[in-house]
């Protein structure tokens, strides 16, 4: 029998030609695959910690809402949000400011051969949440006594009006299976120790994320049998693969959403969340160069907030008028100390007697916030204020205002700012409290008037009266002369005509109730 | 020989040694505590202890190198900061995808980037050189993402005949292949310019030497001079060029692994430093390190191998 040798040269035409035959293997296809029970979406990133109360937050509560029971989900009524019952449950009622009762609905299994959803499910699941990461969305539980084994009530130590709307229906609300969570080892990351919903739940890292239909789910059928995420961290890439057929609804950047608005792809339709991201422009007031609240009223006045609408959102986001957004309970109409009036501001600089002036206005360095700190700098320097933009990675932005995390905070002039919230007046004000001095409140004021209405507004629940306290919490901020108010960005999704979307007003979206039309 | 690979073996470990250090110290340079850094200021005074124990932060930092150094060694990169799950099996998961985009990518740019090569060298100053020497510098002048861009655009919106996004199927080896071809078509392109240079210039100095013309003399056809003496010789710092831009293509692949939406160690790193989570960067440029590395290793070894002129200098 003759040996093998592999000589030189025969190695060289061997690689070309095996590499030859590789590439010739690979052939061009279709890329739409159709079928009417898939549904295909994108993910921005693999779910790093499921458990509710160490979670990140965003999509994987798009994962809980899918595997694990929720007593209370988002209903949108016109422009407004409120809450419903969920499946989950028979009854759910408020008996008064600090109890409410419930009634779990009957057959409901864990998987795994856990047993029942129980009333004991529920108590372990919000009284866990009190030591964990998202402990202060349950600072108002006291207790949840179980009374059989699907009723219960939960106790609150004091009225607190959002309850419902930030507790119950948002990610932290979920319900998690004791025994099988126990046996996890008291916590959780990537696999769910046990579900209870419409869909299984399996991740392959860094590439997708399939939910399927859950054998033992007895609940009503979702509209898809299976539902792929593909992990696409760039918006702009899950755009082009929706246009390139590969997805059936996407998140769409600013830019894109203009674009569409003017020619949107064939059978598209654009669906708008909410409008729960509040942008403004920041000053600090301590910081010695914005200590004169003049100067501040004067850049307040300078900021032409129609041309940054117009120029870096290409008309696509609504202007903002405070912290609150459209669709909640006190939000404002319009401002009232201050509108774009570039005389105005003049008369301010000169009466405040400082020239000269050069800012440093701090902004991510993405194209929305770049452009927004152009046209302020554009406008800042009609009044003769020199502003230096500082671009920067979402990493060194996020603690730069932050006592705990270095000194950059005592350098902290000007800055553009996202916060995003849950639907409910409350967590916005939150921030802007005495105590978040130094924590998220960068502007840095404090007041105690605001934090006496913070607190009155947390246990009011009369609506009306609600609506009163977060208005003039917005017109104590608004005259501090710390905030120029942007714009508040949609979350905006283009799909198929054929398909209705389901997200809550924060822009997650509740794959279990999409539906094929 | 053995010496000879001792000896860059030795080296090799020594260079990890370094990046090891250089990572581990940049680390600590990162202005406030590693804990809230990597954890985020929104982060519980509970879970940066939890944290600062985990990742042995309250020990000295002689200390803690040693330990980071000390299981390295052992394949042990530490624990992901979000999901707890080891950083090893989380790179071993990637690093396919990316050696994958890498090898198909080079291995394209070579099949079209040395005959071109070699067909501008053997007619030099004619029509195909310069349109060689056009398509070439054009190829190398546009940047990989752009034409990852322009890729999907033609061919997966357009044209839908190439899937736009991921890597395929998991275990259907057809359908990724048919996600590998865009992606290696826009990180190999611009190296078909690179190879097609490199070996025309190569070649025209090799085409001039004495034992080409005995060749000649001898009348052997131009086929079997080119491809069997003169690009035998030619290609050798091809060679060399294709080692040393391996680390080149690790970075193209990152373009290509965000826009394509592909799973790979290039986007793994990326995706952590814009995450802050520290470990998996780490272990990550540690191991795009080492491969880099091992293939320059392996290309020094395969010019020894072909050049016996080499091989008797080791």
């Amino acid at each position: 029998m003759k040996k093998l040798e592999l000589s030189r040269r025969g190695f060289l035409a061997s690689g070309v030609a095996v590499g030859a035959l590789g590439l010739a293997g690979t052939y061009p296809f279709g890329a739409r695959a159709q079928g009417t029970e898939l549904l295909r979406l994108r993910l921005d990133g693999d779910n790093q910690i499921l458990d509710p109360g160490y979670m990140i937050g965003g999509t994987e509560v798009e994962a809980q809402k899918q595997c694990l029971p929720f007593l209370a989900q988002y209903k949108r009524e016109g422009d407004t949000f409120g809450w419903e019952p969920t499946y989950y449950v028979t009854k759910l009622e408020q008996r008064d400011p600090t109890h409410i009762d419930f009634e779990l609905t009957e057959g409901l299994i864990w998987s795994n051969g856990y047993g029942p959803l129980m009333a004991s499910d529920v108590k372990y699941s919000y009284e866990r949440m009190k030591g964990t990461d998202w402990g202060g969305y349950f600072d108002a539980l006291d207790h949840v006594e179980v009374t059989g084994d699907r009723t219960g009530t939960i106790v609150l130590n004091k009225p607190f009006a959002p309850f419902f709307m930030v507790t119950l229906c948002h990610g932290p609300g979920a319900i998690l299976c004791e025994k099988a969570t126990e046996d996890a080892g008291g916590k959780f990351t990537t696999k769910f120790p046990a579900i209870c919903g419409p869909y299984t739940y399996e991740q392959i890292p860094g590439q997708r994320t399939t939910f399927a239909l859950n054998p033992e789910w007895t609940g009503p059928k979702p509209g898809f049998d299976t539902v792929t995420l593909q992990v696409i961290t760039e918006v702009k890439a899950a755009e082009l693969a929706y246009e390139a057929g590969e997805l059936d609804c996407t998140e769409l950047g600013a830019d894109t959403m203009a674009r569409y608005a003017a020619a949107m792809p064939p059978n598209s339709s654009l669906t708008t969340a909410g409008e729960l991201q509040y942008m403004w422009m920041g000053m600090n007031t301590e910081h010695p160069k914005l200590q004169d609240k003049q100067v501040r009223q004067a850049i307040q006045h300078a900021v032409d907030v129609d041309s940054i609408l117009a120029g870096a959102y290409s008309g696509t986001t609504t202007k903002s008028n405070g912290i609150v957004c459209p669709g909640l309970i006190g939000h404002r109409e319009a401002t009232k100390s201050y509108s774009y009036d570039p005389a105005k501001a003049r008369e301010l600089m000169d009466a405040s007697g400082v020239t000269g002036l050069t800012l440093t206005l701090r902004t991510l360095n993405n194209q929305e916030r770049m452009l927004t700190s152009q046209i302020i700098q554009a406008n800042l320097a009609v009044i003769g204020i020199t502003v230096e933009i500082l671009p920067l990675d979402s990493g060194p932005f996020w603690e730069m205002g932050t006592e705990s995390a270095g000194d950059t905070w005592q350098d902290l002039q000007l800055w553009t700012m996202r916060f995003a919230g849950t639907p409910d007046p409350y967590e916005a004000a939150q921030w802007f409290v005495s105590s978040q001095v130094g924590v998220w409140n960068w502007e840095r004021w404090t007041d105690p008037e605001y934090d006496r209405l913070y607190e009155a507004g947390l246990v009011e629940s009369d609506p009306e009266k609600r609506n009163e306290i977060y208005l003039k919490m917005q017109d104590i901020m608004e005259e501090t002369g710390a905030y120029v108010w942007i714009n508040h960005e949609p979350e905006a999704y283009v799909h198929g005509t054929d398909i209705q979307i389901s997200s809550a007003p924060s822009g997650e979206l509740d794959y279990r109730r999409f539906a094929r039309i | 020989m053995i010496a000879y690979l001792t000896k860059r073996l030795g080296l090799s470990v020594a260079v990890v040694f370094l990046v090891v250090l250089m990572l581990f110290s940049l680390l600590q340079l990162i202005p406030g505590d590693p804990a809230t850094v990597a954890l985020g200021p929104r982060a519980t005074p509970e879970a940066v202890a939890r944290y600062a124990e985990k990742m042995h932060l309250n020990a000295p930092v002689w200390q803690q190198f040693l330990i980071y150094a000390g299981n390295a060694a052992t394949g042990d990169l530490g624990i992901d900061v979000f999901s707890e799950r080891a950083v090893t099996t989380i790179i071993l998961e990637r690093i396919g995808f990316t050696l994958a985009l890498i090898f198909a990518a080079m291995g394209w740019a070579m099949l079209l980037g040395i005959p071109l090569g070699c067909l501008a060298a053997v007619k030099p100053n004619t029509w195909v050189d310069r349109i060689t020497g056009v398509l070439s510098v054009g190829t190398i002048a546009v940047p990989s993402f752009l034409v990852s861009i322009w890729a999907i655009l033609i061919f997966a919106v357009n044209l839908r005949w190439l899937p736009a996004i991921g890597a395929g199927e998991p275990g259907d080896t057809a359908d990724q292949l048919t996600h590998l071809i865009l992606p290696a078509f826009a990180v190999g392109l611009s190296w078909v310019g690179y190879l097609a240079r490199m070996v025309r210039a190569s070649m025209l100095e090799v085409m001039g030497e004495t034992y080409i013309r005995s060749a000649r003399a001898f009348g052997l056809t131009q086929r079997r001079i080119v491809f069997g003496y003169a690009l035998r010789v030619a290609i050798l710092p091809t060679i060399t060029l294709i080692g040393m831009g391996f680390g080149g293509l690790i970075s193209a692949a990152v373009f290509a692994e965000i826009i394509f939406a592909r799973p790979g160690l290039g986007k793994l790193i990326f995706d952590s430093v814009m995450a802050r989570n520290f470990p998996i960067v780490q272990g990550g440029v540690l191991v795009a390190t080492s491969l880099y590395l091992v293939v320059v290793l392996f290309s020094d070894l395969l010019i020894a191998w072909i050049d016996p002129r080499v091989r008797d200098s080791l």
